[in-house]
């Protein structure tokens, strides 16, 4: 469970990133963030896991209160709450395999990863991930060789190594074409209904977040507009939000999503 | 008809093309100015000069005279000037045009630079010259043993300069360092390295441990070279890690990996490959340096070249030279074969 109390984020050139945000966010829950960009989507998932440090309020994650000051507490809850990005965020020169045990890095002496000698037990592990997300073949490729798709799974396999509590996605679609993107989106609903893993996602396109979310949280300003079950997430709402009408933008094209 | 051919384009009537746009003239007025400070420039040179070299201008009533390197000078100036105006170069190169030849002028004229001496003394290189051309082919090989002392050192002082390089380099990033304080640091103390150059540091080593007369001139050679080494690869490495794609990093951190880990696993693989064209680049410069560095007694074949040129053997000098010549020639290519296998 993940609790936000209060929580103000300023950036230090005065930017306010987040204000007096309160939310709770259930064991197990797929949640899904829209608002328009900067509104704080990126802020708030970033709170969680300390990337962006909070200026006031409390957070707890599960049973730990975050404290964004204490690098080494910082450490142990990433360990537990894994990330994914817009842009995968791969070492592109380095091996699929190389790429997931970073994965194992919170659990893994520090000499053992300047050797790049894994134990066998966390190679084991990394492989269980790739052949979650269905590309344990490709292990020993270069990471810069494989798809935009792929690349992808290959950031989420390197979260599921690190057998985390919560999983954040940060816009984790947005740079791929809509049947990859219905793909990996689809990849993640199973991986949290299967692992029963918290999941929070940041989205712009609302059809998808309509059809794999359990929950749709809406911001702007920084601030939480709307906060409710993915059926009360109705046009009429969603325009609320956006302070706009909704366009052809907002979703991804409908044929893509049976493919 | 839709279509024309381009020849039929070529032919038709051109009055009803657009007018096409012409380069902005540039201004006279600052072109004029630029030529005033060509002549002040003229003037600062006359009362500077120290060649009484005069040039003589017979005009049939009266023979004017002007003092010869600075009127060159002035001609020079002009001349590009009106290049420059003619090109309708913008007044700010123009300026950099006149600038460069003020600069070059002055600094040349301070140091008294000039190719005329090598005529007058020509008597003295003559000898030399054909000496240098006729190399004493036989005595490239006795000097193998320095020949492996010099590549010895150079292969010593590249891979541990390198290895502290890297380090240091990972610690003067801010992308990669603890903290800023800890980069401005290394960065300052890696500055001070890069401030003595190759042969500074070989005088000092010689100073302090002893030179080629105690036996310890390869030890002072590779010391002095280490730290040469460390400077570049350090400062050249860091520059490659503060332009390092920052996703994979951002994502290291978000997985609970330390600041080792994150530099490791993040950061290494992306700089490797100007790291290692870095050490093959540095090793390349260790084998041109020790040629300079046994003149301030060290080990390696810039001793032998230095003895030879004391007893005036020149031709075995010419030897030395042309096997320098071949030696980083190979290393060069070899370093070349590594980088396209590696990039």
């Amino acid at each position: 469970m993940i609790t936000f109390e209060n929580i103000d984020v300023v950036y230090p050139n005065g930017f306010k990133g987040l204000s007096n945000v309160n939310l709770q966010i259930n064991k197990g829950e797929f949640v899904a963030i829209v608002g328009l960009s900067g509104a704080g989507k990126s802020t708030l998932i970033r709170t969680v896991n300390g990337l962006v440090p909070f200026t006031s309020g409390t957070l707890t994650v599960g049973d730990v209160v975050v404290d964004p000051r204490s690098k080494a507490k910082l450490r142990r809850l990433r360990s537990r709450v894994g990330m994914i990005f817009q842009s995968f965020n791969l070492v592109t020169r380095v091996s699929v395999l190389n790429n997931v045990l970073v994965g194992r890095s919170a659990d893994t002496p520090t000499w053992r990863s300047l050797l790049g000698w894994y134990r066998a037990e966390d190679k084991e592990l990394a492989f269980q991930s790739l052949e979650r997300v269905g590309i344990v073949d490709k292990a020993y490729m270069r990471a810069a060789s494989l798809s935009g798709g792929q690349q992808q799974r290959v950031a989420i396999a390197r979260v599921l190594a690190q057998d985390p509590e919560v999983i954040l996605a940060d816009e984790p679609v947005a740079s791929l074409d809509p049947p990859t993107a219905h793909k990996v989106m689809r990849d993640l609903r199973r991986i949290q209904q299967e692992l029963g893993i918290t999941t929070i996602v940041n989205m712009h396109h609302l059809d998808l977040a309509r059809s794999y979310a359990d929950r749709v949280i809406g911001m702007r300003a920084g601030e939480v507009v709307f906060d409710g079950p993915v059926e009360e997430a109705t046009d009429e709402v969603i325009e609320q939000v956006y302070q706009r009408s909704l366009t052809a933008e907002d979703i991804v094209t409908a044929e893509a999503a049976q493919e | 008809m839709v279509t024309t051919s381009t020849a039929e384009r070529r032919a038709a009537p051109q009055a009803a093309a657009t007018v096409r746009p012409e380069p902005p003239r540039p201004s006279g007025l600052v072109y004029l100015g630029l030529a005033g400070l060509a002549l002040l420039a003229f003037i600062v040179f006359w009362v500077i000069q120290e060649s009484g070299d005069v040039l003589l201008i017979p005009l049939g009533f009266v023979t004017l005279w002007a003092p010869l390197n600075p009127v060159i000078g002035l001609v020079v100036m002009l001349v590009a000037l009106a290049v420059c105006f003619k090109a309708r170069i913008g007044t700010m190169a123009a300026f950099g045009t006149v600038a460069f030849i003020i600069m070059s002028y002055w600094a040349g004229a301070t140091v008294g630079f000039t190719l005329l001496e090598i005529p007058e003394r020509w008597s003295n290189v003559e000898p030399r010259l054909i000496a240098f051309l006729d190399p004493n082919w036989s005595y490239i090989w006795t000097v193998r043993d320095q020949w492996l002392i010099t590549i010895s050192m150079a292969v010593v002082a590249t891979l541990i300069g390198c290895a502290i390089g890297l380090v240091l380099a990972m610690y003067a990033s801010p992308v990669s360092s603890p903290n800023k304080g800890t980069s401005q640091a290394i960065k300052a103390v890696n500055s001070v390295i890069r401030s003595i150059p190759d042969v500074g540091w070989a005088l000092l080593f010689v100073a302090f441990i002893g030179g080629t007369a105690h036996g310890l001139g390869p030890m002072a050679g590779i010391l002095a070279l280490l730290m040469f080494n460390i400077g570049i690869v350090a400062k050249l490495t860091s520059e490659t890690i503060d332009s390092v794609n920052p996703g994979p990093v951002e994502a290291a951190d978000a997985s609970g990996a330390n600041l080792t880990q994150r530099n490791r696993l993040a950061i290494l693989p992306q700089v490797l490959p100007g790291f290692v064209s870095y050490g093959l680049y540095v090793f390349e410069l260790n084998i041109r340096a020790s040629a300079a560095l046994g003149i301030v007694g060290v080990g390696g074949i810039g001793s032998a070249m230095m003895l030879q040129l004391n007893r005036f053997q020149f031709e075995n000098v010419a030897a030395i030279l042309i096997a320098l010549i071949v030696v980083v020639l190979l290393v060069d290519m070899f370093s070349m074969y590594i980088r396209r296998k590696l990039l």
